[in-house]
């Protein structure tokens, strides 16, 4: 297996370490994990049914654009200012490699509101995020305050209206390095300006999830309804309070493979202690219950579901953002109106959410159909931790918080240092604690940035590949997708490209060993 | 945890960022927390027990998010409260107005609710007078107009936020015996139909 893999490698230095697809592999279904398992027997699948609604790939979370997209590439516009054209290829060039990303943000994690959008330092942020309505009246802004922003704004919609006047879309512009993406989702345009090396796609995926978050806020109904109503509306006095909802999940989208990759990470948990969680939780039911979801940080502890209705990952996404951006869950319990765009973008569900016990890590999500269910729910999470009390697995489940990772070394392999491997068909995925190099939050983004980079090739719409090596200064990286999983390693540079696939087995046979420590593979529905 | 009995639901409203939030962190957990404002999602409802007498009457706080996008939702937070706390800031004279809005809004939904007009924030106020935008009379004024009481609190210091919540207590207490005989409060273990039963006027 490794020697074919080897061999079939031979080409792939030649440019920029991108490879020719590598012929199918075809190996029979067997317990042995192999690269070649099909989906649903790959290590992770869940047993029985899946959590998710079936968005097993890439493709399928895109789908929606893409399909648009696909329409009416013909028509699709990119422009490029010939001037810049070698400069940017330059560019491009020097941070495929390792260079990506070496720019200090000096800004993180704090809001720069009162940033003066003249200054040098507005300019140089990597990536900067804007929201505006159809009247170019600002939404929102990553940096710096909106209204200072309001004749930008007013520009990029003169951009996207006056392409569109053509019948034609407007989907990006690069140049002197910068790219300009522009998303149109009516009755908003995003638009997204990034010097990093992502390509458009990745970008207007990004752009996506911001549009889902606002929807998630208001619902599109009421979103269309306000603009509907008044054209050239302030939404920013409906959306007070959620900008740092939109921050943070920008900085997701940075530093989280779970966006990147449509999958969800669980805390490591014994079966057994998890299946005792997800069975009090299966019995603390309730009429208007939709989902119980348990959360530990950005983690899952369990999901138990209604029968038939599945939970989108990215409205998952959004929930966890919910509850990590903000401490108001922590007062006591929460009572809000949520609407899961992937779900339903028209309406509100209403969640019961509140964290276990004051100090801990453990947050109850309970999304119930019946806004007046309030007092219901409550006596569902009651019900549910007297259960997990008497069942004694709470205590498991602290001891399980206190190591809500694992460290890279338990695998085996020398040369590994951080790996991502996704389960498609349970669409969760398991990834060890970032290592020395990489903790800081500069080389946790540059890490992301490789990921994401070799996630941009190995999904590319036009020529996806299904394996990638790339060496490079820092790293060497090896990605690979099958029908079954994605798989992305991260080597120290003094690795070698047999040991490397050689690894990618050793890799997965311990993941199909602790399979029922990082992976829930007995989904429960009420 | 089990099954507590709420006696009386008590809404937390005002403009966002008066301090609502921190009013009830301060009556409930005797705490003060500092560092970059965080508002409030939807609402949060927290249950805290206080002896009147030789009764113990639990109050249900629902402290509401004072964001806009919660308005068409605000209904079911006060619906059946008897008692509203309305917040404002003694240093922003638009929150007031915003308090004058929910008045209304009470007055014309909730006749039963009593209103207790709250203004937030009064060492700051004791800092710099200056900084004072909404007068002491004016809202006293008011408050005789809509028979509402009136106080002036600081969640940072804790001044007057126990003497607040332990009126709404007495308040509750001793109405809840002259006017509702019949009605023992809410069981939160019950399912919600006879919840909103026995609290619902309408």
């Amino acid at each position: 297996m490794a020697a074919d893999v080897h061999n079939k490698s031979a080409p792939w230095e030649v440019q920029n370490g991108s490879l020719v697809p590598v012929e199918r592999l075809r190996f029979d279904r067997s317990d042995s994990p192999t690269p070649g398992l099909v989906e649903g027997t790959e290590p992770g699948a869940g047993q029985e049914r899946a959590m998710f609604v079936h968005a097993q790939s890439f493709e399928d979370l895109t789908a929606e654009s893409e399909a648009q997209a696909e329409e009416k590439s013909e028509k699709d516009l990119v422009l490029e200012e010939p001037r810049e054209e070698a400069k940017e290829d330059e560019g491009e060039e020097g941070r495929d490699e390792d260079a990506v990303k070496e720019e200090e943000e000096s800004q993180r994690g704090v809001r720069a509101k009162e940033e003066d959008i003249t200054s040098e330092a507005w300019r140089d942020h990597r990536k900067h995020v804007f929201v505006l309505s159809e009247a170019g009246k600002p939404i929102y802004s990553r940096y710096g305050t909106e209204e200072a922003l309001s004749s930008t704004m007013g520009v990029m919609m003169a951009l996207v209206s006056f392409v569109e006047a053509e019948r034609n879309i407007i989907r990006s512009i690069h140049a002197d390095g910068y790219r300009v993406v522009f998303l149109h989702k009516s009755p908003l345009v995003l638009v997204g300006v990034s010097k990093t090396a992502q390509s458009d796609r990745e970008l207007t995926r990004e752009l996506q999830y911001v549009y889902y978050q606002i929807v998630s806020l208001l619902t599109l109904t009421q979103l269309n309804h306000v603009f509907q109503h008044k054209q050239n509306y302030d939404l920013r006095r409906l959306l007070a309070g959620s900008e740092h909802l939109t921050d943070n999940l920008l900085r997701l989208l940075d530093r989280d493979p779970g966006l990147l990759l449509s999958a969800v990470m669980c805390l490591p948990l014994s079966s057994s202690a998890r299946d005792v969680v997800s069975s009090s939780l299966q019995a603390a039911k309730a009429k208007s219950l939709v989902f119980s979801i348990l959360i530990a940080g950005n983690r899952l502890v369990t999901l138990v579901r209604k029968k038939d209705q599945f939970l989108h990952h990215m409205d998952l996404h959004l929930l966890f953002n919910l509850v990590n951006s903000s401490s108001s869950f922590r007062e006591g319990e929460g009572w809000t109106p949520v609407c899961l765009p992937k779900f339903n973008t028209a309406g509100f569900f209403h969640a019961h959410i509140s964290y276990v016990e004051p100090a801990s890590d453990l947050c109850l999500i309970l999304v119930s159909t019946d806004r007046e269910d309030f007092f219901n729910l409550s006596d569902c999470k009651r019900r549910f931790l007297e259960r997990l009390r008497k069942r004694s697995a709470y205590q498991v489940l602290q001891e399980a918080l206190r190591a809500p990772t694992y460290s890279v070394s338990q695998v085996g392999i020398p040369e590994l240092r951080h790996f991502v491997y996704k389960s498609k068909s349970s669409g969760l995925y398991t990834s060890p604690e970032l290592p020395v190099p990489y903790q800081s939050v500069e080389e946790q983004e540059r890490l992301m940035g490789l990921y994401q980079s070799l996630h941009s090739c190995l999904h590319h719409p036009t020529r996806p590949l299904r394996s990638i090596y790339r060496c490079g200064e820092m790293e060497n990286l090896f990605a690979w997708v099958t029908s079954g999983f994605e798989l992305y390693l991260c080597f120290s540079p003094l690795g070698t490209k047999a040991l490397a696939v050689s690894a990618v087995n050793k890799l997965l046979k311990w993941i199909r060993k602790e399979e029922d420590r990082l992976f829930i593979l007995n989904p429960q529905t009420y | 945890m089990t099954a507590m009995k709420v006696d009386a639901k008590v809404v937390m409203l005002g403009k966002e960022s008066v301090g609502k939030t921190s009013l009830v962190e301060r009556y409930v957990h005797h705490r003060f927390l500092v560092g970059p404002y965080q508002n409030t999602i939807g609402a949060a409802f927290v249950a805290k027990s206080i002896t009147i007498g030789d009764k113990v009457v639990t109050l249900g706080i629902w402290d509401t998010a004072g964001s806009e996008r919660y308005e068409a939702m605000s209904r079911i937070y006060y619906r059946g409260a008897r008692a509203a706390i309305v917040c404002y800031d003694l240093t922003d004279s638009s929150s007031f107005q915003r308090a004058r809005f929910w008045v209304k809004e009470l007055q014309n939904c909730e006749e039963h609710c009593k209103i207790y007009l709250c203004g937030t924030k009064n060492d700051l106020i004791e800092e710099d007078r200056s900084l004072r935008q909404v007068d002491y009379h004016d809202v006293q004024d008011f408050a005789d107009e809509i028979g509402a009481q009136h106080f002036e609190t600081s969640s940072k210091t804790g001044n007057n936020v126990d003497g607040l919540f332990q009126k709404v207590a007495e308040d509750y207490s001793n109405s809840a015996f002259e006017l509702m005989p019949e009605e023992k409060g809410v069981d939160l273990g019950q399912k919600k139909d006879s919840y909103f039963y026995a609290c619902c006027h309408h």
